[in-house]
């Protein structure tokens, strides 16, 4: 297999936006392509990750469209869909066509839109993504499947609403300090705990918001990679599945697929997490990213809880985790999340990241997940 | 030979107040249909198993803000059962005030017909 490079990223402001999917799409593209440093007829393939597009622009399709927009119809395009690890899947996929020496340049994405739809009816679509025979008609819903998550983990481990809390004013402190960030202020513990109830215990500021947006990156072989700026390297990229069913998981505390795929993405890597200098990880709830950091390796069973409180996962800490402000702040347009976390670990690489830089960083890890937690994506970047 | 359990098949004798699980013939695993392949061993051998419906909340949430449609049925629970038998099952908590959930707490399966659809429900044990 060749070795893969990202050479080029791009994001929209994150929040509401009135354009088309496609079009947010082009202009990350866009972006992009020219941080690249290649042509757009360079381009040999395109990786689109949408999810809601069919509900809410009536639009399926749209991996072409984006391209037209774009202005290089012709260039094969795939849509993928993994529920919030989307477009993940979707730089899985294009590491693997240029490893494979089919292309040497792709174009890797997604876009959503959701802030045109009332709350009910995208809390209804987004819960799609759970089993319709089983959990959708008992009325769960996404924050629901993470409350459930949160009452295991409090009942397990002793974690608590306060450490839940730290996660939330965390990643908006680290938000504050990023310009495309959905929100850019920073909350205090006592806001997140009077917050408005959700799905008990989850309140209003341990969710994500909906957002809209868009993210791209190019990928690149080596030989098109030494020719640019800045390559950050894709050491590893793995994928992991666990049951649809969450009846099935035996313990409710622990998220199976994101143990299997950062012991995959390790193994590829001939690493571990000591090697990691940054972290961006999927925090649709702050309860999840406290199961993710103990399911990545970086923190005991149980302890995620504790290392969000005493600051460990912090910019400046011994770990920071999601210095962009992840999804709670940064914001979760659900198609183009995998590929914002990914454009915000090259940028860290590159120590261009500005007042949210960890300083030093030389390997990042991306991890994204994938509806009930039925679907997870973990890659190491590298600056080497 | 495995004798393969449809969801709908399922859910008509959920309806009926009988809930069904399903038992590897080679390991003893237990399962929830539809499968086809034991996850535990690969054998493809299921029979299938009447549960009794009485578990325990393994863990639960009270949703406050539904998704279309639910608006008036809101707030409710919804746990995640862990029945006598070792399996679990997912479904709507019924006349249990939601102040007194806990995890542990001992529930016990009643169907649920909304909208001619069979849900899975769990409430008081007597
Ligand atoms: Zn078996």
């Amino acid at each position: 297999m060749r070795r893969v490079a990202v050479i080029g990223v791009g994001v929209t402001k994150f929040g509401k936006h009135e354009r088309t999917c496609a079009e947010l799409f082009a202009e990350a593209a866009a972006d992009a392509i020219l941080d690249a440093g290649v042509s757009p007829r360079a381009i040999q393939a395109i990786y689109f990750g949408n999810v809601v597009g069919g509900e809410g622009e009536r639009q399926l399709h749209m991996g072409p469209q984006a391209a037209s927009v774009l202005g290089i119809p012709s260039v094969p395009t795939t849509r993928f869909e993994t529920a919030c690890a989307t477009s993940h899947a979707a730089l899985r996929h294009a590491m693997m066509e240029v490893a494979g020496g089919l292309s040497d340049v792709v174009l890797v994405g997604g876009a959503e839109r959701v802030l045109n739809l009332p709350t009910d009816a995208a809390t209804e679509y987004f819960a799609f993504a759970s089993d319709a025979a089983f959990e959708q008609p008992a009325g769960i819903t996404f924050p629901g499947v993470f409350a459930l998550i949160a009452r295991a983990h409090m009942a397990k481990h002793g974690t608590t609403e306060e450490q839940m809390a730290h996660v939330a004013v965390k990643n908006h402190r680290h938000g504050a300090l990023n310009p495309k960030a959905q929100f850019q202020k920073e909350i205090t513990i006592e806001q997140v705990l009077n917050s408005a109830k959700i799905a008990d215990p989850l309140k209003l500021y341990d969710c994500c918001p909906f957002t809209d947006g868009a993210a791209a990156v190019v990928v690149a072989s080596e030989e098109v990679a030494r020719k640019s700026r800045r390559p950050v390297w894709i050491l590893a990229s793995a994928a992991a599945s666990d049951s649809m069913f969450l009846h099935v998981k035996k313990d409710l505390s622990r998220v199976l697929a994101t143990e299997r795929a950062a012991e995959a993405a390790y193994r590829q890597a001939g690493r571990g997490p000591a090697d990691v200098d940054v972290v961006e990880l999927h925090d649709c709830f702050t309860i999840a990213e406290i199961v993710a950091t103990e399911g990545l390796g970086f923190f005991e069973p149980g302890t995620g809880g504790v290392a969000a409180e005493k600051g460990w996962t912090s910019l400046g800490g011994k770990l920071p985790v999601n210095p962009s402000g992840g999804l709670k702040a940064k914001g979760h347009p659900i198609g183009a999340t995998g590929a914002a976390q990914a454009a915000e670990i090259v940028t860290q690489l590159r120590h261009e990241a500005g007042s949210r830089q960890v300083d030093g960083a030389k390997v990042g890890l991306v991890h994204t997940l994938g509806g009930n937690t039925a679907t997870v994506l973990v890659s190491l970047l590298g600056s080497e | 030979m495995s004798k393969v359990i449809t969801l709908q098949a399922f859910f008509e004798e959920a309806r009926a107040g009988r809930l069904t699980g399903i038992r590897c013939g080679r390991c003893g695993e237990l399962a929830i249909p539809p499968k086809e392949f034991c996850p535990a061993c690969q054998e493809r051998a299921w029979e299938p198993l009447p549960l009794d419906g009485r578990g325990t909340i393994a863990s639960f949430t009270v949703i406050r803000v539904p998704p279309r449609g639910r608006a008036a049925e809101a707030p409710y629970a919804v746990a995640v059962v862990r029945l006598d038998e070792g399996v679990s099952l997912l479904g709507r908590i019924v006349d249990i005030p939601l102040d007194a959930l806990k995890v542990g707490l001992p529930v016990r399966f009643r169907p649920l017909v909304r909208d001619n659809q069979t849900v899975v429900g769990f409430g008081p044990t007597v």
